[in-house]
């Protein structure tokens, strides 16, 4: 009894320590000893990557934007932490990197009120912060780096009213989660982008909420409703690529011309389903990852002291024309 | 028709011997045919400490491993210690409730969308509808208990199971967040006027006593030191071993059940709508999202401590050490940039440990 039981004693205390040692396999750190300074070509500089929520595509590729911007930086090492959309867990995960003295931190914060004040003891502590696609409150950080969504609605708008339909035409639309401001701003900006073109009407909108099933359900419904639909906007690809599906199963597809936006280089996006004919066009929604390594170099190898504040990114029209070259140059 | 009727007239039986047996490791009270003696004796302080164990293991382990700069252990640096007691603080309120809950043998699955509602409706009041602080945690707590309580009557009443009560309590206080809300998170925004909440609320998401200590940590302390004393020295307390040990057995014996049960499931209801005011206060805003998947961390923590799944067994100082076990192990992974991936797989086999633990404590 003695023997096997202080078998399972010692177990736990074994178990413990492989799982402990699990975890030194990484590097500790790189050794700088200025918090945030810049030391110039010659520092090491430790930079964490805070991502709200790697299982969304879009955030995946920007963690591998960075990385793949950082590895062309011989001074950076980044590490990177993912908060699985848990607002306290990317608390969490700053603290924790603020415990590892980063030299710079760049953020993509799951939702602004809840991170901004862990943000702000970052900045006021001197680590410069960079923050990607969505904002914090207040203006403790050193730049935010994002694309635009009116103005990439607007785009969309104008490639139907001046490419698509010049003619004018019907247009159903698939909106993402309402209420969220890529929704809306993506919406508007549709419309401005389609005013010059008094031909064209919005004779449909479906609430997709950024899902190709709910995508396609929605267009289901707004096919049986509606015999003349010349374009199909959504607000994001999946949802495109959920009312292709749609259509095609109602044997309309060939009828109609679907775009999304988002253009992620990955095998399940918007680039890919251009290249293959499902999509139309799709419009880049840019992830500032190399952006970020850009501007975390500026500041830390360069020693700027006057980087922008603000950085919006300009998106780009994928057509089949470049389809498959944007692809080919972005997965590399 | 005779044999099944004959199983039933066993099972409880069968049911007092084993579980009868795992209470008298872990509560003198009604603990028939003396102290263990010698070998025993000694393995029995040895299960009963087994989360302190784990947790002293875990912690030299983390001194052990953990990244260092210039010579200063990062793991120690008091910082670093107050942001893992801190970010342990809202799950260990609930696994406190949680521990009452299982040591009667039950579950409640609700834990996490209760926090969310209280979160949320906080929020809500302080923000949209400027109540003051003290009507506001006054509300919530009211919510938070009568939700509870309300799950534990159906449960006894009716005599469903709380699992399944508690399950859907889960999608009702998750629908009510909602609907609140208007499924958008609220932010608190603090100042004098309206649609502001009161400065006071900062407190906590503030840190005291040269700027170290963090103010939901000082709560969860304080939780702690409630339900430590309520779990050694009250008569409610003998009550809930003795329901968890043997229902029946407790039944006979006079124990008035049904409330007891009911009293268990409002104080786990209470407290997660505490967690969610502190929630809300350290994140600055109320999101009906908020605590998704935490019933299932809180249940980790209180079993981590050695407190069995059928009841009858367990101390709150066990949970604590369990929620702190889950901390640190987190924290010195995610100092050592180990992928979130591993930090979910090595809970899990702590989790595997810690059980396997208590069964083999039940067999020796």
């Amino acid at each position: 009894m003695v023997t096997r039981s202080g078998k399972f004693a010692l177990g736990l205390g074994l178990g413990g320590i492989t799982l402990a040692a699990s975890a030194c396999g990484a590097e500790s750190g790189t050794g700088s000893a200025v918090n945030g300074g810049c030391t110039g070509p010659d520092g090491e500089y430790l930079i964490g990557m805070s991502q709200a929520n790697v299982a969304e595509p879009y955030r995946e590729v920007m963690d591998s934007d960075i990385e793949k911007a950082a590895a062309e930086v011989p001074q950076f090492e980044v590490v990177f932490a993912d908060a699985a959309q848990d607002n306290a867990k990317q608390v969490s995960d700053v603290e924790n990197f603020l415990t590892q003295q980063i030299d710079l931190l760049i953020i993509s914060p799951n939702e602004a009120a809840p991170l901004t004040d862990v943000v702000s003891r970052a900045y006021n502590e001197g680590v410069p912060v960079i923050v990607l696609d969505r904002k914090v409150e207040g203006n403790d950080y050193t730049s935010f780096i994002g694309g635009d969504n009116f103005e990439i609605g607007k785009a969309a708008g104008e490639y139907v009213a001046n490419d698509l339909l010049p003619d004018g035409g019907n247009v159903a639309e698939l909106q993402g989660l309402p209420g969220s401001t890529p929704a809306q701003e993506r919406a508007d900006g549709f419309r401005e982008g389609i005013a010059g073109n008094d031909g064209i009407e919005i004779i449909a909108e479906g609430v997709g909420n950024w899902l190709r099933e709910e995508g396609q359900s929605q267009f289901d419904a707004i096919l049986q409703a509606n015999e003349d639909i010349d374009v199909v906007y959504a607000h994001n690809d999946p949802m495109a690529e959920g009312a292709y599906l749609a259509a095609e199963s109602a044997a309309r597809a060939d009828d109609l011309e679907f775009i999304g936006i988002d253009a992620l280089p990955v095998p399940s996006g918007g680039i890919k389903a251009v290249m293959d004919g499902r999509l139309s066009a799709t419009f880049v929604y840019p992830t500032g990852g190399q952006e970020a390594i850009d501007t975390a170099a500026d500041i830390l190898v360069d020693c700027k002291t006057n980087v922008p504040k603000e950085q919006i990114l300009e998106t780009q029209l994928i057509t089949e024309e470049n389809a498959a070259e944007v692809y080919k140059k972005k997965t590399g | 028709m005779n044999e099944k009727a004959d199983v039933k007239e066993q099972r409880p039986t069968a049911a007092m011997v084993s579980s009868g047996n795992a209470g008298a490791l872990s509560t003198p009270w009604y603990r028939g045919g003396g102290l263990p003696q010698g070998r025993r004796a000694w393995l029995d302080v040895l299960f009963r400490l087994q989360s302190f164990v784990g947790l002293l293991v875990v912690f030299v382990a983390a001194i052990a491993f953990s990244p260092r700069r210039n010579g200063v252990v990062l793991f120690l640096d008091p910082n670093n210690i107050a942001n893992v007691v801190r970010a342990v603080s809202v799950i260990g309120i609930i696994a406190i409730g949680m521990t009452f809950v299982i040591l009667i043998g039950g579950i409640d699955l609700s834990v996490g969308a209760v926090m969310g509602l209280a979160a949320t409706g906080s929020a809500a009041l302080l923000i949209n509808s400027d109540y003051g602080i003290f009507a506001t945690v006054g509300v919530i707590l009211a919510i938070g208990l009568v939700f509870g309580a309300v799950q534990g009557w159906i449960s006894t009443s009716l005599g469903i199971q709380a699992f399944i009560v508690t399950l859907a309590g889960l999608q009702i206080a998750r629908g009510l967040a909602r609907m609140w809300s208007g499924g958008q998170g609220i932010p608190i925004a603090y100042g004098d006027g309206k649609n502001l909440a009161p400065e006071g609320f900062a407190l906590l998401n503030s840190r005291v006593i040269n700027g170290l200590v963090p103010v939901p940590a000082l709560i969860f302390i304080a939780v702690a030191a409630i339900g430590i004393f309520v779990l050694h020295k009250t008569k409610f307390a003998r009550h809930v071993y003795a329901i968890g040990g043997n229902e029946r057995a407790a039944r006979l014996s006079g124990v008035p059940v049904a409330r007891v049960k009911v009293a268990v499931y409002a104080i786990a209801g209470l407290l997660s709508a505490l967690a969610g005011i502190v929630f809300a206060g350290q994140l600055n805003q109320g999101s009906p999202n908020a605590g998704i998947g935490y019933e299932l961390n809180a249940i980790a923590a209180v079993v981590i401590g050695g407190t069995s799944l059928m009841g009858g067994s367990g101390t709150v100082v066990g949970t604590i050490a369990g929620a702190l076990l889950l901390g640190i192990l987190n924290n010195v992974l995610a100092l050592n940039n180990i992928d979130a991936n591993i930090q979910l797989l090595t809970t899990g086999i702590v989790i595997i440990l810690a059980v396997a633990l208590q069964s083999i404590r039940r067999r020796v």
